[in-house]
């Protein structure tokens, strides 16, 4: 967020307004063509922030800049038909009445096009995402991922600068979604505005953006790449996402980092003061006795819950430290890993990573 | 299921339900009976019944007019407002739903009568309301104009919100917002809400002796006729109220079939 200052980014958003009973807060930044994923827990202010972009939500203070023109700045907001924005929610909401054509050229149609330059345009946004085909279907006869192909083409008819999208793939069933969110990404990949957007689904986010934003209680909790949230995790709701044991902790100079649970871990990479510290759950190995030589790390713990993922199991250990560890089946009947087990987990002090809270 | 025992209930509440139901249905039967069906036809063309025909036919039709366009509007800020007043409006437009229509006909000659509230600012300008057929369709827009509009805002609150969102960032004003998408999706609470209302106003009658009296040609519409015929030729008037009641059934007919279930 250091360039901001530099230079002004081409989205510029600060979004601070009260909604029932959360205080959001949201800064966002972004270039043209960059897919920004929103993400966080339900009720977090996800869907507030797009709203506020959108200009359906007023903010209360901050700013919403996009380009050379600022769109809302607390007390002057622009109409939502007065932004260059488009949006698309997880239910399609298609207007039932009008064909998948008349759909889409509705936007084009509202911001003063002619009509046959407006079904022009259109047709031309549906075969764009595959559905030239389908311009005189109604949305009824339409599948649910045909529903929201036509919608995500709506947004995108008007040449929003910012595409909203909230959820856009929630409302399909899997084996829909994987191929939407395929689709999805072949026509954002030719779309040079900012998108926005927000999912709880960590996939949509690491597949499709390439600025991940994690929003909890109205706030930003983390911001950064992919990458760079995968490796650091700031948050136990972010550690969840990309799926580390992820622990707050005190380390010193030796190694040696206490938890605020008063768990006590050992890494080859000590970082001093206030420190992240995490665990992949495939580095955790379980023994029925306490090991012997080298990991420097064992924990008296007992098992919480078993899950299958696939050919492996994760397993949920309490005790002297909480975590999650990621074993193969043979070793869950091998050692009879039944809940409410004691057991020994174990840890080599090469795969604990810490870094600066 | 069955019950041992059952004949007894069947009993007490049997009988009073039967009870309901020919109070209900004797009458109407009683006047399918009476009517002597091959003189209907040349009752209702008679002189004095043609007038009355097309006085309700032009009067019923204002009011749906004054419904829909005025109407339309008010059910729509009563659907979209979240502000506390709002409630008390609503009831406010029930209230001609449950009150004596003679008291409706009273309050209008005291809004718009030659010393009302609103009549005494008329009356300079020549402006005389009452006892007119003006009166009549202000007397049958009273008492209509609630079912319009409780019908017709029922549809609009059935409308996703998000949708309006969505047709705003397309570029839609709101005013384009109604035009292409909310009066489109609430076409059939309009035509229901109109078929209500029509029917009702159709049926008008103690507001509109009071407020609009009795004159032929001018205010006497086809229930104010039936009253008077029934002293001078009841055949007539049971002629025109087999009309009015095969209307009545066609309008719930249609209703039923299309809107309400």
């Amino acid at each position: 967020m250091s360039r901001t200052a530099e230079s002004p980014r081409w989205l510029d958003a600060r979004v601070r307004l009260s909604r029932g009973a959360i205080d959001v807060d949201v800064a966002l930044s972004a270039e043209p063509g960059q897919v920004i994923g929103v993400l966080g827990p339900n009720g977090g202010g996800k869907t507030t922030t797009v709203l506020a972009l959108a200009g359906v939500l007023q903010i209360s203070e901050g700013l919403i800049r996009v380009g050379e023109r600022v769109w809302d700045d607390g007390s002057r907001p622009l109409a939502p038909e007065e932004r260059a924005v488009g949006l698309m929610l997880a239910d399609s909401l298609l207007f039932p009445h009008l064909s998948a054509l008349d759909n889409v050229a509705y936007g084009p149609r509202s911001r003063g096009v002619d009509r046959r330059r407006a079904r022009d345009r259109a047709r031309a946004e549906l075969d764009r995402v595959g559905l030239a085909d389908r311009a005189r279907s109604s949305p009824r006869e339409l599948s649910s991922g045909q529903q929201a192909r036509v919608a995500l083409a709506r947004a995108l008819a008007t040449d929003p600068q910012l595409l909203l999208l909230d959820e856009p793939l929630a409302a399909l069933d899997p084996d829909t979604r994987a191929r939407t969110r395929s689709d999805l990404a072949g026509r954002l990949a030719a779309y040079d505005g900012v998108t926005v957007l927000v999912t709880h689904d960590p996939l949509d986010a690491l597949t499709l953006a390439d600025h991940l934003v994690f929003v909890e209680d109205g706030q930003v909790t983390q911001a950064g790449t992919p990458a760079e949230v995968l490796s650091e995790p700031r948050s136990a709701y972010v550690g969840t996402v990309v799926g580390l044991n992820l622990y707050a902790g005190q380390g010193d100079s030796h190694g040696h980092v206490r938890t605020a649970d008063g768990g006590l871990v050992v890494t080859t990479s000590p970082t001093e003061g206030s420190v992240w510290a995490t665990i992949p759950p495939s580095a955790v190995s379980l023994h029925l006795h306490e090991p012997e030589g080298s990991p420097r790390n064992a924990w008296r713990v007992r098992i919480a819950s078993v899950t299958m993922q696939g050919q492996s199991a994760r397993v949920g250990l309490v005790g002297d430290l909480a975590l999650t560890a990621e074993v193969t089946l043979e070793s869950v009947t091998a050692l009879g890993l039944q809940v409410g087990r004691d057991v020994w987990a174990a840890v080599k002090a090469t795969e604990v990573r810490t870094y600066p809270r | 299921m069955r019950y041992a025992g059952r004949w007894r209930s069947r009993i007490t509440l049997g009988v009073p339900a039967a009870a309901a139901l020919l109070l209900l249905v004797v009458p109407l039967v009683t006047l399918l009976l009476r009517a002597e069906w091959a003189r209907i036809p040349s009752d209702l063309a008679t002189p004095n019944v043609l007038p009355a025909l097309r006085l309700s036919l032009t009067t019923t039709s204002s009011t749906a007019v004054l419904c829909l366009i005025l109407g339309t509007p008010l059910a729509w800020f009563l659907a979209r407002s979240e502000h506390r007043t709002t409630g008390w409006v609503r009831a406010l437009l029930t209230v001609p739903l449950v009150l004596p229509p003679v008291v409706g006909g009273v309050a209008l000659l005291m809004a718009w009568g030659r010393t009302g509230l609103v009549g005494q600012h008329l009356t300079p300008l020549g402006i005389q309301i009452p006892f007119t057929t003006v009166a009549v369709v202000l007397a049958e827009t009273f008492v209509a104009m609630p079912y319009y509009v409780l019908a017709v805002e029922g549809a609009m609150r059935g409308l996703d919100p998000r949708l309006e969102s969505v047709a705003r960032t397309l570029g839609a004003s709101d005013m384009r917002y109604l035009r292409t998408v909310a009066i489109p999706l609430v076409l059939p609470g309009i035509a229901s809400g109109l078929a209500l209302a029509w029917a009702r106003a159709l049926g008008e009658f103690g507001a509109t002796i009071t407020f609009a009296g009795n004159f032929q040609g001018r205010t006497q519409t086809l229930p104010l006729l039936v009253y008077v015929e029934l002293e001078r030729d009841p055949q007539i008037a049971i002629s025109i109220s087999i009309m009015l009641l095969a209307v009545s059934v066609l309008v719930l007919g249609v209703l039923r079939g299309r809107w309400l279930r």
